[in-house]
């Protein structure tokens, strides 16, 4: 099969990245005994430590002897320039750790949970910059708070996305471009974009900037864990493009195929660019480069164009197809060291739209090497964000939501001025997701036309199985759950939703409201009319393919300790309908049944 | 000296009060219209109006907002006041208030708002009917309106998927009731986009249809029980048990043929009462309303007033029902509204309240959003009073005695019928279009009825009427000159016996004859072209610089076209060629190629300019 092989498409971040193997400490230089490899590690998120279990995967800092010192800090083995590193960390109650990146440029990881004003030592801060000359008082200036709350409840596993770009300097060390946080995502959110980084932030190890010094972890304030650090560096060659050659056809060509036409113009160039075609529409033009491949690996194609397009590698077709340009489309090809052609074709036949050619290669452990001019490739334009807003009073909006990827038509959304908020599905009685931040995206309904309908979370999201959670006894939970809904009421602006459920004869009323803590949701099922059925009756909890964590009795930590469920009552059972799945059930007493969501 | 100036001045005033012709008068003499203001933080994008039985105006929007108006009529003050009653629905379409209730259409729910505890604010939502429906944008709802029974209708949208399409959810296409028990009767088929309709005095239900697949214009349709409206989207349940009909959409025929045809074979297949010429009579008909205020708010009482959501204007229609069957006239009435028109309710005043909203529609108004009043301030304008079918033409009367010079003047009249395609393909062009000759004209003893024998009158076609000549006793011209009148049937009744006293006078054109040397460049000036575009309607849609429904002339220069190119895209528009833009071009071959081409070399020269202007 010649030189080349095409690879099915996979998920980025499958590929980008690579692991810290966390079996023992030995990707880490000196560790001081505080730190472990564990198996396992929970919390309830009242509690200021962390349960362990033997094991591996879960990298640990515990308090061993005395009191925490800087030589508790964890050096990562490997030196880092530009990096894009991921990994999921939970604290318990009153937690202080964070990431130095090259051991210089702290972002916080902290049990912000809840609060309301955030600064840099926020979990997600970028943490202050101190200089001792400033004067007493004084020292401490810059840093930078997320852009809004993202933390989970101390005891959950959080995630956090970094991509960093180190400091530049010139060939006599002089710093000619400063280190960027190019984003910053916590829990799925976006809390900082391309942060110019003036210079080192309190507590590095150095204030002297560098082009590669490994990851810090503060260790010395309290208890941490880490699982799943994944990271791309970008040391690797990558590809180089030699001069282009184009021919320009005019006509209409439908399909980026050339067949007997002959060029009006050919050129040389010295990138690819659309800028040599002259009609807006009616055309065809053929690049045609030899690209110099340092070593053999998989390289990735992403191209942009409006129209129809082939991008060929030794004359095997990678990305093809009709597309607007704003459409990335990625092809992969196994490619040995050394010398390989490549042709781009492209075709648009049709006025309208705005003309553009884009195509990069992207190889794992190298930045994407653009082989086009900058001007050929438009910059996709946004729109301002319509948001709804829940500060001064309970607020409620109906849409079509996105739930598990499918569109459900009768959602309504709930938010509050708490920062708690939900999504509901009014067919089915069912909690589709629960959120805490700002209240909701509706730019996508109320924008121009609005054709996808859909309105989106503007916090941290718990996604729940959008399932009715009433059985009746030792049945299956199905899928969908036969209710006639009946409306809902407004007490104190929350919504009460009403249903009847012939299965059981009955009507109920569920009511979700912020729990007297504000930590979470309280959900309260009633029973309205006479039924017998209800001692017959069970509640499911909840749902998850990652395992029940029980915590305490009646605490248990789901998906993964991704959100605690917590009630009062009966213990109940865990059932496991299905391979892999477990359901944490509890028996209804009495007329109602009530149980608490927190994250 | 001081008595000489003074009377030279007199002089001066006199010469000028002879040598100026009276003002011609216009719509805003006779239909004001008043702007309701908004809160700043409001987005009232209007869904739907309710009249309140204290007299009190509610809203709905398409954020899902319920807000009531206080003072609406701005009798002391200026000022109007909003609270907000009820929030959070999913796109508020339609609007009713019954029995200390409103009642309103979501996307998927019909729902009754109820305010139990009187505190001004609305705490209860219950749902009459979930409805259906796929997530597709395009399948809004709207409604509801009451019947005498207290049963609710309410009209279903196609989903859009390059064209419309009713299967993905139920009765989508259709006109449905909605008993009080929340139980579903499919009434009527074949809607595309019924965002308008009502029931007139005598019961009977008319709903307004924008142009589209299957639609070759706007137009308004009677919908009885069991009616296809002619759109088949929504055809997959007709299969339904409780279909009112069977029909299925390889029993229509699809060969570009008028509609009237396809109905000779589809018994049920409904004409409509109005065709709406497109462009010409708005691009979106919206909402559809009869006079029922007496007198009170127009000189048309019983007449209804068909709103236009892309041209942000307001026309009247006037029905007749000949051999059991509506059909009638199209007029201009107001136009000039803020926004582009979807709801028209009347005030307890007999006002009429014009709510708007543009989107991502477009129309000619370029506010996003809004809210007006219509009113008449009781001043007789000179216009078209009614048009009546006769077996040998047709009988026009008038609000004000004729000149009866101007009516026997040939000149004054220009008649034409032409019909539209049916076809799956988006709108049509004008088609089988014919010059009308006249050979009789009678004016009634009071001077306000002039009767017109017509020869070629054709059943079911779009009868044109372009009164430019005709005068009142003072010699002024009809404030509105061009009615469309659908002819579904000819009356059978006695036919005028034509006299050499009902004969025309031909006018024989003196014209100067002078040849002026031909000028070098064929581009026509700014003012000239205004006027050409004006007469043949294309400013309804496009402007010089801005973006209005269609793009600029400005932006189509830069489309590079040829002016043959022009002639062929007016002709026969490539909707594609702007994707960006929601509403589809007409075809416009009734436009003579001459005037197009001058058009067409004027756009191109709005290039050439702008290119200077940018050196």
């Amino acid at each position: 099969m010649r030189n080349i092989l095409l690879l099915t498409l996979l998920s980025w971040t499958c590929l980008a990245q690579q692991q810290v193997i966390l079996k023992d400490l030995t990707s880490f230089q000196h560790p001081s005994a505080n730190w472990t490899i564990e198996g396992a590690v929970q919390a309830a998120y009242s509690d200021t430590s962390l349960q362990v279990a033997t094991g591996q995967g879960v990298l640990v800092n515990t308090l061993r002897n005395g009191k925490y010192k800087r030589s508790d800090d964890l050096t990562f083995a490997f030196s880092h320039g530009d990096i894009h590193l991921m990994f999921d960390f939970m604290l318990p109650k009153k937690g202080n750790s964070g990431v130095y990146l090259q051991g210089r440029y702290e972002v916080q990881l902290a049990d912000s949970w809840t609060k309301k004003q955030l600064n840099y030592g926020d979990c997600g801060g970028i943490y202050e910059r101190w200089e001792d000359a400033r004067g007493k008082g004084k020292e401490g200036f810059e840093g930078y708070a997320p852009m809004q709350n993202a933390s989970k409840a101390p005891g959950l596993w959080q995630s956090m996305e970094i991509d960093f770009q180190a400091p530049r300097f010139d060939a006599n060390g002089k710093k000619i471009q400063n280190a960027i946080f190019k984003k910053i995502v916590l829990n799925g959110i976006l809390i900082h974009e391309n942060i110019e980084m003036l210079g080192v932030t309190r507590g590095a190890v150095s204030t002297q900037e560098v082009a590669a010094a490994p990851i810090l972890i503060q260790g010395d304030h309290t208890q941490v864990a880490f699982k799943n650090i994944r990271y791309e560096t970008y040391d690797k060659p990558s590809i180089r493009m030699g001069q282009v050659r184009y021919d320009y056809y005019t006509g209409k060509f439908t399909e980026p195929i050339i067949g007997t036409a002959k060029p009006v113009e050919s050129g040389k160039l010295d990138k690819l660019t659309y800028k040599v075609i002259k009609a807006k529409n009616d055309y065809l033009i053929h690049y045609q480069a030899e690209l110099d491949v340092p070593e053999s690996d998989a390289y990735e194609f992403q191209s942009y164009w409006t129209g129809s397009g082939v991008v060929k590698v030794d004359g095997i077709e990678l990305n093809q197809g009709a597309h607007w340009y704003s459409e990335m489309v990625s092809a992969k090809a196994n490619l040995k060291a050394g010398k390989h052609r490549l042709e781009v074709i492209q075709v648009k036949d049709f006025p309208w739209g705005p003309q553009a050619l884009g195509l990069y290669v992207k190889r794992i452990g190298s930045h994407p090497v653009a082989l086009h001019e900058r001007t050929s490739l438009l910059d996709p334009e946004a729109v301002g964000v319509i948001e709804v807003k829940a500060n001064a009073e309970p607020v409620f909006q109906r849409s079509f939501a996105m739930h598990h990827g499918k569109k459900k038509t009768h959602v309504i959304h709930v938010g509050d001025p708490s920062g708690m908020h939900y999504s509901y599905d009014l067919k089915q009685g069912a909690m589709l997701q629960v959120w805490r931040g700002p209240f909701l995206n509706a730019t996508q309904m109320w924008e121009d036309r609005g054709e996808p309908q859909t309105a989106e979370p503007l916090g941290v999201t718990i996604v729940l199985d959008g399932k009715f959670p009433l059985v009746l006894d030792h049945q299956a939970q199905a899928d969908s759950t036969e209710l006639v809904y009946k409306g809902f009421r407004l007490k104190d602006g929350r919504p009460i939703f009403m249903y009847q459920w012939p299965a059981a004869n009955v009507t109920i009323e569920d009511n979700i409201r912020p729990n007297t803590a504000g930590s979470g949701f309280e959900r309260t099922l009633s029973f309205k009319s006479a039924s017998t059925m209800q001692s017959a009756t069970e509640l499911i909890l909840g749902n998850s393919y990652h395992g029940i964590s029980t915590i305490s009795t009646k605490l248990i930590g789901l998906q993964g300790q991704s959100y605690f469920v917590q009630w009062d009552g009966r213990q109940g059972a865990v059932l496991s309908p299905k391979q892999g799945l477990k359901q944490q059930r509890i028996p209804m007493q009495g007329n109602e049944v009530s149980y608490q969501l927190i994250w | 000296m001081k008595n000489i100036h003074y009377t030279f001045a007199l002089l001066l005033l006199t010469f000028c009060a002879i040598a100026q012709k009276p003002t011609p008068k216009s719509e805003q003499d006779y239909y004001e219209i008043k702007t309701l203001p908004i809160p700043k933080e409001i987005y009232l994008e209007v869904g739907g109006l309710a009249t309140m039985p204290d007299g009190r105006i509610a809203v709905s929007t398409r954020r899902g907002e319920i807000w009531i108006i206080e003072n609406p009529y701005q009798l002391t003050n200026h000022q109007v006041h909003y609270k907000r009653f009820a929030s959070g629905m999913h796109e508020v379409l339609g609007l009713a208030y019954r029995d200390g209730a409103f009642y309103c259409s979501q996307r998927g729910e019909l729902t009754k708002v109820t305010d139990t505890d009187r505190d001004g604010v609305a705490d209860l939502y219950e749902p009459i009917y979930q409805f259906d429906i796929s997530g597709n944008y395009h399948e809004y709802t709207y409604g509801p309106v009451f019947d005498k029974n207290g049963d609710m209708l309410v009209t279903l949208n196609l989903a859009w998927v390059g064209f419309g399409e009713g299967k993905f959810a139920k009765w989508r296409g259709w006109l449905v009731k909605i008993h009080p028990d929340g139980t579903l009767e499919p009434f009527a088929a074949g809607l595309r986009s019924p965002a308008g309709y009502s029931i007139n005095q005598d019961g009977d239900i008319f709903y307004g249809e924008n142009q589209g697949d299957w639609v070759g214009s706007g137009r308004v349709t009677h919908l009885a029980k069991g009616d296809f409206a002619g759109n088949p989207g929504g055809l997959k349940w007709a299969k339904e048990p409780n279909s009112p009909f069977r029909l299925t959409l390889e029993e229509i025929q699809d060969n570009g043929a008028p509609m009237y045809e396809a109905a000779t074979k589809v018994k049920n297949l409904k004409l409509p009462a109005v065709w709406f010429p497109h462009a010409i009579m708005g691009i979106s008909t919206s909402d559809v309303l009869q006079d029922t205020t007496r007198g009170k708010f127009s000189p048309f009482p019983g007449q209804y007033f068909v709103a236009d959501q892309g041209q942000s204007k307001i026309m009247r229609m006037g029905l007749e029902k000949v051999n059991g069957v509506y059909q009638g006239f199209c007029i201009n009435y107001r136009e000039g509204f803020q926004s582009g028109i979807l709801r028209e309710r009347f005030g307890l005043d007999g006002s009429l309240f014009v709510g708007m909203t543009s989107r991502g529609w477009g129309s000619t108004g370029k506010d996003e959003f809004g809210l007006q009043r219509l009113l008449w301030n009781g001043q007789m304008p000179f216009e078209i009073q009614d048009i009546q079918a006769k077996s040998d033409g047709f009988e026009i009367s008038f609000t004000q005695s004729v000149d009866v010079a101007s009516v026997k003047k040939a000149a004054s009249y220009a008649l034409r019928s032409y019909i539209y395609k049916y076809q799956h393909q988006y709108g049509s062009p004008i088609i089988e279009l014919m010059n009308l000759k006249i050979s009789g004209v009678e004016v009634s003893a009071d001077k306000r009825k002039v009767r017109l024998v017509i020869e070629g009158l054709r059943q079911y076609f779009i009868h044109e009427f372009k009164l430019e000549g005709i005068r009142n006793e003072a010699g002024e011209p009809l404030l509105h000159e061009t009615a469309y009148y659908t002819l579904n049937q000819i009356p059978s009744g006695s036919k005028l016996a034509v006299q050499a006293s009902h004969r025309l006078v031909e006018t024989v054109a003196v014209k100067a004859v002078v040849v002026k040397p031909k000028k070098k460049s064929t581009v026509i000036s700014d003012a000239e072209a205004m006027a050409l575009l004006k007469k043949h309607t294309c400013l309804a849609c496009h402007a010089k610089e801005a973006k209005v429904v269609g793009p600029s002339y400005s932006d189509i220069a830069k489309r590079n076209y040829t002016d043959k190119q022009i002639l062929a895209l007016v002709y026969k528009p490539n909707p594609q060629n702007w994707p960006e833009y929601a509403t589809e071009m007409a075809p416009m071959s009734h436009v003579p190629a001459g005037d197009v081409l001058k058009i067409a070399s004027w756009i191109n020269g709005l290039r050439n300019k702008a290119l200077l202007n940018h050196d």
